[in-house]
């Protein structure tokens, strides 16, 4: 503990960081304040600035700092295509894949041992974009465990509902692979998952 | 310090714990149900990365006294097979019932086969209603609060089939109307269909349902069961696409 109760202050606000332990809050703290006062100021700014200005896009509910984000504005997206997806930063993710259709961002996953619902996943909102008319498909881009796979089927089922198509990425051998170093799992669903070539 | 040696184990919950580490929830043949720490399992270099999932059956060993242990190997005990749909959903509603009624470290090795044996069952087309009938009758039964299936309780005649009975949780089936709460009526032939473990027919299932729903409202508590909730949600949303494509193919004829 160190005598100020503002450094104090700065260590326990540290810790909210994610992996940010008591003797890491103090390290940053005393490194900022000895040596990187300017990136303080910078950090602290930015800080603000996000957490005032950053929420959630109306439509797909990604980050955004306006009422509608970038992606669901352009012009270039195919609007025929919907992905649906656990987290903003599988957004990311699979932006690097060449995927060119528009998002939805459930921000989390089904988790009834959790207690998390389909209420907590903005599923109305999905269906309310889903009933506008425009997706000819989604595709369900959640994770590959036994939460992100629940809530792929009931999704899946909501979108059949609405008489439109709902796919699931494929999972199976990565690219580069051996078979020999694979684990008997992920074998397993490539083999169920084959197809014809 | 207490070491356990790959023993046949499911994980029934797993919750992100620091940066790389998971923590389990893990229902082991051995000594029941046990929390462990798996460290480092999240990194990509980790070899039991992609290993530590719910529904699959696993040897694992682990150390440890005290409320939580320390996984230190695992492998599979059996080959994958995944839950899909609804039977995913009945899986997860399993894993509820079992971390509700539990405790840690008791020992209950036919309970763990009865699990056993309901997974293998989800993992089939099987119709799952039928299986949680029958791992709820045997998960009360070995957490010691098993149903009176075949006798009246006052005057100890067997359940005729034909005949309505009172069934109150507690105490068993009654030809007479009981004093207090907590009482459903029933067929004869339910309870002897859940003593038998065969359900013929949707008004046997339909009862099967009713009176393990009212018996176990009294040992999982009055929190709301989300698996179940969910369940419900998934068919509901299932009748309406059938109902949808039915309507399409209408359409196209």
């Amino acid at each position: 503990m160190a005598d100020s109760p503002l450094i104090n202050q700065l260590i326990d606000a540290l810790r909210c960081l994610p992996g940010i332990g008591p003797k890491s809050a103090q390290r940053i703290a005393y490194h900022l304040l000895q040596r990187d006062n300017e990136g303080a100021r910078r950090l602290a700014r930015a800080l603000n600035e996000a957490v005032d200005k950053v929420r959630h896009c109306e439509r797909c509910r990604a980050f955004s700092e306006g009422p509608v984000c970038r992606l669901c504005l352009s012009t270039k997206r195919d609007r025929s295509l919907l992905c649906v997806v656990e987290s903003p930063t599988d957004v990311q993710a699979v932006e690097e894949a060449d995927y060119s259709g528009l998002y939805f961002v459930l921000m989390g996953r089904l988790s009834p041992l959790d207690g998390i619902g389909p209420d907590d996943l903005g599923i109305d909102k999905l269906a309310a974009l889903l009933d506008e008319g425009n997706i000819k498909e989604v595709i369900l881009a959640t994770n590959l465990t036994v939460e992100g796979e629940a809530t792929a089927h009931y999704v899946g089922e909501l979108v059949h509902a609405k008489g439109i198509r709902a796919t699931r990425i494929a999972h199976g051998v990565p690219l580069g692979g051996e078979l020999e170093y694979i684990d008997s799992g992920t074998l397993s669903q490539a083999i169920m998952g084959r197809r014809e070539i | 310090m207490a070491r356990v040696s790959l023993n046949p184990s499911y994980v029934l919950h797993r919750r992100s714990y620091r940066e790389t580490s998971v923590l389990l929830e893990v229902f082991s043949a051995e000594q029941g149900r046990v929390a462990l720490v798996a460290r480092g399992v999240r990194q990509t270099r980790s070899r039991y990365r992609n290993i530590l999932q719910p529904f699959w059956r696993l040897q694992i060993s682990w150390f440890g006294k005290g409320e939580l242990g320390t996984l230190t190997a695992v492998e599979p005990d059996a080959p994958f097979r995944p839950l899909i749909g609804r039977q995913l959903i009945a899986g997860f509603y399993l894993n509820e019932l079992l971390l509700r009624l539990l405790h840690r470290h008791e020992s209950h090795r036919e309970l763990f086969n009865a699990y056993d044996d309901a997974i293998a069952q989800l993992s089939t087309p099987e119709d799952e209603e039928r299986v949680l009938r029958v791992f709820e009758k045997r998960l009360l039964q070995a957490t010691g609060y098993g149903l009176r299936l075949d006798h009246e309780v006052q005057s100890g005649k067997a359940i005729d089939p034909e005949e309505r009975y009172y069934y109150q949780v507690d105490t068993g089936p009654l030809e007479a109307v009981p004093n207090g709460a907590e009482y459903i009526k029933v067929h004869g032939r339910t309870l002897l269909a859940i003593a038998a473990e065969r359900f013929d027919g949707d008004d046997v299932l339909r009862e099967a349902k009713q009176l393990m729903r009212l018996v176990l409202a009294r040992y999982v508590g009055t929190k709301p069961l989300f698996s179940r909730e969910l369940y419900h949600a998934y068919l509901k949303n299932m009748a309406y696409s059938e109902l949808k494509l039915k309507k399409n193919a209408e359409n196209n004829t």
